[in-house]
């Protein structure tokens, strides 16, 4: 018997140690090195650092503004992407499925932004909110349009949500309409007969069909929209200022670019990781319920 | 009937304004990447009366295409091979296998698809350093790998599941040894979900910018969208030429794209309904 349990766990370690080393090397220990550095005051290039137990922590939040603040405009901004994301994606999917011939066309076009890479997608609409935008609006009678689209901090917010919507609606509309095809016709069809109107039967029949889905978007989006770095970089790098600074970016700026504080920065990142695991944890144990009972 | 009818016409109005905002970036870079910059400062909407490829030919040489086209590739194609090979064992494994250790060690693996990477993106950088992985294209694919094969193992554990145990053990009584019946019967039967897998992984790296930018500083090494950054920092208002060098990047992608498209929106459903 020992040497059968032995002989499992060498095949064991066969199928799963390639794997594992890779993982470990590059994801794992990571991980737990930046959670270690978070208590200390490594600076990244002196051998010798000590412990501060929380003060890293509290620095962050209590006596930096720039964090804080960026922090801030982080949650801002998952709100918008998280609802708008989803509300327009759903919609979409509902409207290209309820076509027949022109549904393809439709898919394709709506998802080709999501092709390319998001900081090419930013590039692509500087130029657009930079020069296309005012010359336009000087030409025609849509003068609402010249705006300083992203030197001001009050109109970048809605430029950074536009292009991340643009970027990314496509991705979360395939699975919705994955979803929706998963609902079966004889259902609809059902309702209809009833005397539902479409709005009727989207709401009661379909919706609850297709809440599996609801659920892995909302988590899709949720856990993006908190890690958002490259459409900031490519569209506004957060300025102006640090108007527009998000905390991925906070983060990248005081470990990279400022002075190397690597005990500091992993402090931040271990809190940005932190926000995500309550959030996410959240989100999953409200809609698993909803899932339930739907 | 007539209120069907008017929310038939709404639909259809909302579908096509969407899909010109949805192409209308697209549709400018590529027309004015055409134009000369006198001729696009007239006007950027309206169609170039004369086709200027001056400024493809710039940009070609600018962002080195054919080298960092290839570094990119480079990047991608040993990254999704280490990650298939390595989390189709794995994933195969770890789903045949009960038991705590193995529950615990898939567990470990799913766990971390959680955690951001610019919680690790500090360390990470040291420990490339460390192990001299930084600054070349292969030691930047083998990063990918452990990065990436968290969520291939969860995909290939659950595809597993519907692969019958039968087929292994008729196998076995042949006389396959464990390794042996992997290669020859069970990872070709594992080919839809590697495919998605393939997908999703080439998707994510060949289109990352963040981990290049960290772990690369030769600018031979650069990848394309890394060599396309640097030439939109450095030429800041010519937008000809960065608008040529913006269709070269996306092209590749777009051509991907108009092959595969089947099967790239297959992969992406799948990828998050067995998630």
């Amino acid at each position: 018997m020992p040497v059968k349990s032995y002989k499992k766990y060498i095949s064991l370690l066969a199928f799963v140690g390639p794997a594992f080393i890779f993982y470990a090397i590059f994801l794992l220990i990571p991980t737990v090195a930046g959670m270690y550095y978070s208590f200390t005051d490594w600076n990244g290039l002196n051998p010798n650092y000590s412990f501060n137990g929380l003060a890293n922590f509290i620095e962050a939040l209590r006596e930096d503004p720039d964090f804080v603040n960026s922090l801030l405009f982080t949650l801002k901004y998952v709100l918008f992407m998280v609802v708008l994301q989803n509300v327009l994606a759903l919609m979409l999917a509902v409207f290209i499925e309820s076509k027949t011939r022109t549904k393809g066309f439709f898919r394709t076009i709506f998802f080709m932004p999501n092709m390319i890479s998001t900081i090419i997608s930013a590039f692509m609409w500087t130029f657009v909110f930079s020069q296309v935008l005012p010359q336009i609006a000087e030409k025609t009678v849509m003068k609402f349009l010249d705006q300083l689209w992203i030197g001001d901090p009050k109109y970048s917010f809605y430029s950074i949500i536009i292009v991340s919507l643009w970027n990314g609606v496509g991705y979360m509309m395939i699975i919705y309409l994955a979803a929706l095809q998963g609902v079966p016709q004889s259902l609809k069809e059902a309702a209809h007969i009833d005397g539902a109107t479409p709005f009727q039967a989207f709401r009661n029949v379909t919706m609850p069909m297709i809440t599996h889905a609801i659920t892995i978007c909302f988590f899709l989006t949720l856990n993006g929209a908190f890690k958002v770095y490259e459409v900031v970089y490519g569209l506004t790098g957060g300025g102006p200022g640090r108007s527009t600074q998000v905390i991925t970016m906070n983060i990248y700026e005081e470990a990279f670019s400022n002075n190397f504080r690597y005990g500091y920065a992993s402090a931040k990142s271990v809190i940005l990781f932190v926000i995500i695991l309550i959030f996410t944890f959240i989100q999953i144990r409200v809609m698993k319920k909803k899932e339930v009972e739907a | 009937m007539r209120q069907k009818k008017a929310t038939d016409v709404f639909i259809t109005l909302f579908l096509c304004i969407g899909a010109i905002i949805s192409f209308f970036p697209i549709y400018l870079a590529i027309i004015n990447s055409v134009k000369t910059q006198g001729e696009m400062f007239s006007s950027f909407v309206a169609l170039p009366t004369k086709l200027h490829f001056e400024n493809y030919s710039q940009a070609f040489d600018k962002i080195n295409l054919l080298n960092s086209t290839l570094n990119s590739a480079i990047v991608s194609v040993i990254g999704i091979g280490g990650i298939v090979f390595c989390a189709a064992l794995a994933g195969y494994k770890l789903s045949r296998t009960s038991g705590r250790l193995s529950n615990m060690i898939f567990f470990l693996f799913i766990a971390s698809m959680l955690v951001p990477f610019h919680s690790i993106m500090i360390p990470l950088t040291r420990m490339a350093k460390n192990l001299h992985v930084s600054g070349s294209t292969y030691g930047l694919a083998i990063i990918y790998v452990g990065l990436g094969v968290n969520m291939a193992i969860f995909l290939y554990h659950g595809f597993v599941k519907s692969i019958p145990r039968e087929l292994e053990e008729a196998a076995r009584i042949d006389g396959c040894g464990e390794f042996q019946t992997f290669f020859r019967i069970i990872f070709p039967l594992l080919l839809p979900i590697t495919v998605t897998i393939a997908i999703l992984d080439f998707l994510w790296i060949w289109n990352d910018f963040l981990l290049p930018l960290l772990m690369l500083t030769d600018s031979t090494k650069y990848t394309l969208i890394l060599s396309t950054n640097t030439l939109f920092g450095e030429y800041n208002k010519e937008w000809s030429l960065i608008l040529a060098a913006l269709v070269l990047t996306a092209l590749p992608v777009i051509v991907i794209y108009a092959f595969f498209q089947k099967f790239i929106m297959q992969g992406i459903a799948e990828g998050a309904i067995k998630g």
